[in-house]
């Protein structure tokens, strides 16, 4: 086949622009942000956008910042004297921001920079940290499909949802997993980093697969998070007292006695009955 | 959980205080908090689909009439941040 020289130049240049860019990464946080960040589904998702941010996982870096500043200050640094690097960070950016997977490097020391100055009380770096988060791209694209062995790489530029309802305004596939617990089983539940040590930083599938399902629990993440009550994209959580109370039932009995014939022991006897509601332990973490 | 009784003569009875939470161990059984340090959990927490039902026995003086049982439940998230779950109080009276 005649390939014209022009096209020929050009296809040379994409086969070896390409990998080099996938292996260097995104270099700074505005390009990361312009390329994978909410902003651009914000226009026509309004609603869920609006409810998204009222959400945890809209700041799932700056909320959790001491924790983080303490794995790169105590854990990284001076126990394990291991590089701030991008291997080190994931282990924890794998579930709060999944994104940095695009990210080089140097991003990554940038970021670990940012992490321990905001918990100093830099506001700047917080404000850029808070640009960091599990957002409309991490669940409807990187997350998105929970076999990935089986059913392939999630595709660039295509939204995973419930329907997978085709609109002008970009590609969408129906994902098997969004509708299933499985696929919230990503982040909420003991991670594996790929040198096979393990993490706990909170292991809520669990409870929910051997304490709930098992005795008969038949609700999914979505039913109580996001379908009941219109809750939709605010997945409220320990932070929404009614939330909470609802996760929670008590109630209280008690009865006046006057034990030990003779002595007259004027005694109460209380009962508290304590019912939790949820789909796994309470509290967590 | 904080169960109190306070009784007509002035008596201010601690009865119980209970903690439902994960306890977070490295592999020499130090209580961690950090993500990284935690290799096991002691699930002291409450299960879903069951019901636990927390008895107490508790004497009052000799002078008491009536008292009033009182149980607060606090969600603790972190050090600066708690909130009240329920509170319930019941009366309680003895003889005539
Ligand atoms: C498997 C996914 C995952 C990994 C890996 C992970 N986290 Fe988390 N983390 C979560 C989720 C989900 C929550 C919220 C859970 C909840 O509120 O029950 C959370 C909550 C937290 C909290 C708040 C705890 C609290 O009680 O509110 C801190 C701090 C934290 N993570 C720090 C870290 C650090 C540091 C690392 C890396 C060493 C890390 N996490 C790794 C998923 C993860
Ligand atoms: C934590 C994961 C998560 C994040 C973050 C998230 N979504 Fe979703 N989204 C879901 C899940 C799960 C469903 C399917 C709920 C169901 O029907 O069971 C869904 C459903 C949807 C739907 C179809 C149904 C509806 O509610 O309209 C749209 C559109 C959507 N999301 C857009 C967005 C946009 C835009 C953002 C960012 C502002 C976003 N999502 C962020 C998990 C997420
Ligand atoms: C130009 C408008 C527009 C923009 C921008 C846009 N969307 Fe959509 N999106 C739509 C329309 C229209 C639908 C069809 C379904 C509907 O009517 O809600 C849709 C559907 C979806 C669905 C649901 C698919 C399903 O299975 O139900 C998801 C998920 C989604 N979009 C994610 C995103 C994400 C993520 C972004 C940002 C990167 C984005 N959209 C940007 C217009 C837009
Ligand atoms: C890509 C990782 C990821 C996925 C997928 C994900 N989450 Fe989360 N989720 C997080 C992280 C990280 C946090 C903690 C944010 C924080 O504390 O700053 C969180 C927080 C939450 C909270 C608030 C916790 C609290 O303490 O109040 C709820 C509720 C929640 N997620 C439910 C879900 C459900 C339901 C799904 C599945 C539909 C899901 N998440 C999918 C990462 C994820
Ligand atoms: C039957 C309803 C129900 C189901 C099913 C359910 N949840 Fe919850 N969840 C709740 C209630 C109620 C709360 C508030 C009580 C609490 O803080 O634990 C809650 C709290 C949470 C929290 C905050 C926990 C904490 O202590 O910080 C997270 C995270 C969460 N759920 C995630 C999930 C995920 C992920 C699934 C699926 C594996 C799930 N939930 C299934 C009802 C449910």
């Amino acid at each position: 086949m005649h390939i014209p020289l022009l096209a020929r130049l050009f296809l040379m240049l994409l086969t070896m622009l390409i990998p080099a860019a996938a292996v260097a990464g995104v270099n700074t946080l505005d390009e990361l942000e312009k390329v994978y960040g909410d902003k651009a589904c914000m226009t026509c998702h309004e609603k869920v956008h609006g409810e998204w941010q009222k959400s945890l996982h809209s700041k799932s870096v700056v909320h959790v910042l001491g924790g983080l500043r303490n794995f790169i200050t105590f854990g990284l640094t001076r126990d394990w004297k291991k590089p701030v690097d991008k291997a080190n960070l994931m282990r924890c950016m794998h579930c709060h921001a999944p994104l940095l997977e695009h990210a080089s490097e140097s991003l990554m020391a940038d970021i670990g920079a940012l992490i321990v100055a905001a918990f100093d009380g830099k506001e700047g770096a917080k404000k850029e940290l808070s640009r960091l988060n599990v957002n409309c791209i991490v669940c409807h694209n990187t997350a998105a499909i929970v076999e990935t062995n089986l059913r392939g790489q999630p595709k660039p530029g295509v939204y995973y949802g419930p329907t997978g309802k085709t609109t002008p305004a970009h590609g969408t596939e129906k994902s098997a997993a969004i509708t299933t617990s499985a696929f919230c089983s990503r982040c909420h539940w003991l991670y594996t980093p790929p040198d096979g040590d393990t993490l706990y930083c909170n292991t809520l599938y669990g409870s929910y697969q051997d304490a709930y399902r098992s005795s008969g629990g038949a609700a999914t993440c979505q039913d109580c998070h996001m379908k009941s009550k219109g809750r939709g994209h605010t997945f409220p959580g320990a932070y929404e007292p009614e939330m909470v109370r609802e996760g929670i039932s008590m109630d209280l009995h008690a009865t006046g006695a006057i034990l030990q014939p003779g002595k007259g022991i004027k005694t109460a006897v209380i009962i508290v009955g304590l019912m939790n509601n949820a789909g796994h332990r309470i509290p967590d973490g | 959980m904080d169960v109190t009784a306070r009784t007509d003569s002035g008596a201010v009875i601690v009865v119980a205080k209970k903690e439902y939470r994960e306890i977070g161990l490295d592999t020499e059984g130090n209580e961690r908090l950090g993500a990284w340090q935690i290799k096991e959990i002691i699930d002291l927490t409450l299960p879903p689909q069951k019901r636990i039902d927390e008895r107490f026995i508790v004497e009052f003086p000799e002078n008491t009439n009536t008292a009033e049982i009182e149980v607060i439940l606090k969600y603790y998230l972190s050090p600066s941040y708690e909130s009240t779950v329920h509170k319930l109080t019941k009366k309680i009276s003895f003889g005539k």
